[in-house]
């Protein structure tokens, strides 16, 4: 049963950074993909009507998390205590951005909050890949369960570490890199005209860039966590992530090839999952390692709610996901489509 | 709160300072969303155009206040973990439960179809646009239905149990979701949403009205504003005011006491009207009281015993009684104020004059910020009224923040909030002004 609420936990972490994810990328990518006010709108436009729906998944992740493991929540919400705000805070100017910034039809307003719309995704690329690092890495966890981290110490990855290191530093470039070439994947996929042009020149380019800093990022991670692969050899979902991993890669690298867009964005989407679903299933059971002594560390075991309470959820929680599925079909079919240079048809993007 | 070296103090500033703000967003788009659906709905089974036009209009000031409402509530969420660790740890147990159906019931609904009402009338059609209305209303309905579920058991615990650990666990879901105080709690809120709404459509209605713009969708938005605005004052007095007092009453008696600043229990006990709160000398200075009147809303009965907060340690005293007496009171006048002007708008209405009756208007344009300002005072009643708990007889907030956590980190946190807040009101208030100096569409005939 915890087993499962790990899984279901990680599926809405990973749902999130599937969905938004694309619009971090996107965001990055502003600048460089799209030059005029017409194809910055476009750029907006493939963003803009669902960011409040993708970011809904990461409340939807919080909401799971506090469900089946309280504890958990409180060390870590606790501990990374400035890092999380920070990323609240840059989600705040995100949605600013792409609310405020088409609201007034003036070049120097809109070029402003181009700039905070860059600025927030750029910040929560790195954030968010730093925080993956220090997930994988792990955090100085006393006897209790608890800690509190700065945000740099000596950069190195054992004993009282910072937030950033340069093990948790290299995953960040290595997420900015990677959901950089997913949102030059998902342009290409929604536009058309020069901004797809730029898109597709990009994304080849980026996920070149992407392919040597997976490979180190793979070494490295085993470095900092010699303890991990032996844990990880006899999961058989680890194998299965592993295999999402090449199966995407393949159609990837196929897709961009042959110019099939719907094929390429899927793919780089499955990469994301896969990635993320072999680190999660990797380091099971510990959710939170400990850098200090490996006892502290804190196991989905440990931290899980009372049988009652999962129970409980395991009964409501498949309705909701069923019904999610439903907005889910009906989000795609009503956004389905590329967005034009034209104001769009609603007038409102 | 004593100091400002309590290691709470500057969590709960926080808490409370976020958490007002974000919920001058969701009072509003809870009310709005049933305008929507009512007009929606009015637009099918009629020809009349007047009405996808109101509809249209007030979806661009429902998707601004969507908006910051999301990018001001995710935050909330969070500092449960991040500076109420103690609590999360304690009653994560129990309360994940509906902060996890909040996101997985409600937020997923409303934001899924939120963009579908604001950009999708022409794709989707005026059926389908209609259900996302609908969907949009049921969404933010629910979600507040799942908070006030977890403040209902901050307030009066139901459904827990006290696991091995001394933490609270689930022990009855139906008991813990169907807490009687959540359902009394959720129509007075709600209704006091609903107040909201009406408020700001009839304030919109006014001022068009007065600049003698838009005529036609004014008259609409003031018959609607006015008539919603009086049924829902009514209500959120009685029954619900009255049931959440007499809630309050049963379970939280030296709450009461702290509320009505009765420091001597009696028979006979009065609201004061006018009196302020003197804890050194333990009396209210300047009383002009409705003798009776207290015992007879909490009781029943003119000649019932109220509770005075002599009765009760100090310890477990509200610590801020003050503040708790000014916000209970001033909720209370700014209420019995909405009913009188909503009653007279609706009587102008009713007579055909309300628009041809300019200080009437003037009064329902200038009306505009209390609604925000009742609401925001009827939760600093709920909330200062629950201290010193934190989950009320079980758990004291003094050992419900993050210990790990500096003061450092957390002024630095509440500073920030501070500009970002500031900034985001700024946009927000210029972009709602120029959305209203634009207004609905003219008609094109």
């Amino acid at each position: 049963m915890i087993a499962a609420w790990y899984g279901i936990t990680s599926f809405m972490l990973i749902g999130y950074v599937a969905l938004d994810g694309r619009n971090f990328g996107a965001g990055m990518l502003h600048w460089l993909v799209a030059r005029t006010r017409a194809e910055r709108r476009q750029v907006v436009a493939a963003i803009g009507p669902l960011w409040s729906w993708h970011e809904v998944w990461l409340v939807a992740f919080g909401g799971t998390l506090f469900v089946a493991f309280p504890r958990l929540l409180s060390s870590a919400f606790a501990g990374y205590y400035l890092a999380l705000f920070l990323i609240l805070w840059c989600l705040v100017l995100r949605g600013m951005s792409l609310e405020v910034g088409r609201h007034i039809p003036d070049p120097l307003w809109s070029s402003f909050w181009d700039f905070v719309f860059v600025l927030s995704n750029c910040l929560l690329a790195i954030l968010f890949g730093a925080a993956a690092g220090n997930v994988a890495r792990g955090v100085p966890l006393d006897a209790h369960g608890q800690f509190s981290m700065a945000f740099f110490t000596d950069f190195r990855v054992t004993g009282q570490v910072g937030l950033l290191d340069w093990y948790t530093v290299s995953v960040a470039v290595f997420a900015v890199v990677l959901l950089a070439a997913h949102g030059a994947t998902y342009l290409i996929l929604k536009t058309e005209g020069p901004v797809h042009g730029r898109s597709r020149a990009l994304a080849k380019l980026l996920w070149g860039a992407a392919a040597p800093l997976f490979l180190a990022i793979t070494i490295e991670s085993w470095l900092v966590r010699p303890d991990v692969p032996g844990r990880a050899i006899g999961n058989p979902f680890c194998w299965f992530g592993i295999l999402v991993v090449v199966a995407s890669i393949l159609a990837l690298v196929s897709g961009l090839a042959t110019g099939r867009e719907r094929r390429a964005f899927a793919a780089s989407t499955f990469l994301l999952i896969g990635i993320l679903a072999t680190g999660a299933a990797a380091i099971f059971p510990e959710m939170l390692h400990s850098t200090l002594a490996p006892e502290n560390s804190l196991t989905a075991y440990d931290v899980a709610s009372s049988p009652t309470a999962l129970w409980l959820a395991s009964i409501w929680w498949p309705v909701a996901l069923a019904l999610t599925t439903g907005y889910f079909a009906f989000v795609s079919w009503h956004f389905a489509g590329k967005v034009g240079l034209e104001r769009d048809d609603q007038g409102v993007y | 709160m004593e100091t400002v070296s309590d290691p709470a103090f500057w969590s709960r500033l926080q808490f409370g300072f976020t958490v007002t703000y974000h919920y001058l967003f969701p009072q509003l788009t809870m009310g709005l969303a049933w305008f929507l659906v009512y007009w929606k709905w009015r637009a099918l089974r009629t020809s009349d155009p007047q009405y996808a036009r109101a509809v249209r209009f007030w979806a661009k000031i429902f998707g601004l206040n969507f908006a910051v409402g999301v990018v001001t509530g995710i935050p909330m969420e969070f500092q449960f973990g991040t500076n109420w660790a103690g609590f999360s740890r304690h009653a994560g147990g129990v309360i994940g439960q509906t902060l996890a159906m909040e996101g997985m019931f409600a937020f997923f609904l409303e934001s899924a179809f939120v963009g579908a009402l604001i950009w999708g009338e022409k794709r989707l059609g005026p059926r389908a646009h209609f259900l996302a209305a609908v969907a949009v209303a049921v969404g933010s309905w629910l979600s507040a239905y799942f908070i006030l579920v977890t403040n209902a058991f901050m307030q009066h615990p139901a459904g827990y149990r006290v696991e091995a650990d001394g933490s609270l666990g689930i022990a009855a879901l139906s008991d813990y979701l169907l807490n009687p105080w959540a359902w009394v709690q959720f129509a007075h809120n709600q209704m006091a949403a609903v107040v909201t709404g009406a408020f700001v459509v009839a304030a919109i209605g006014a001022f068009y009205a007065l600049r003698s713009t838009h005529l036609v969708q004014a008259r609409l938005y003031l018959r609607a504003g006015t008539l919603v605005g009086l049924i829902a004052s009514l209500l959120v007095a009685f029954p619900t005011g009255d049931q959440q007092a007499k809630m309050v009453a049963r379970h939280q008696p030296v709450t009461l006491a702290a509320m009505e600043g009765r420091f001597a229990s009696g028979p006979m006990a009065g609201i004061a009207v006018i009196g302020q709160p003197n804890l050194a000398e333990k009396r209210l200075d300047n009383p002009i009281e409705i003798p009776g009147a207290l015992s007879f809303l909490a009781y029943g009965t003119f000649a019932s015993e109220v509770h005075g907060l002599d009765e009760y340690p100090e310890d477990v005293w509200p610590d801020n009684i003050e503040l708790l007496y000014y916000a209970f009171h001033l909720m209370i006048t700014l209420g019995t104020i909405f009913i009188v002007l909503m009653a007279v708008a609706c009587f102008q209405s009713w007579r055909g004059r309300l628009e041809s009756t300019p200080w009437l208007l003037w009064l329902l344009l200038l009306a505009l910020p209390f609604p925000y300002i009742a609401n925001t005072l009827g939760w600093m009643t709920a909330e200062l009224g629950r201290q010193p708990w934190l989950i009320y007889g079980l758990f004291r907030t003094r050992d419900g923040y993050s210990q790990v956590v500096s003061n450092g980190n957390v002024v630095f946190t509440l500073i920030g909030f501070t500009g970002l807040y500031f900034v985001l009101g700024v946009l927000f208030l210029v972009l709602v002004g120029r959305e209203i100096g634009l207004g609905p569409e003219e008609e094109t005939a």
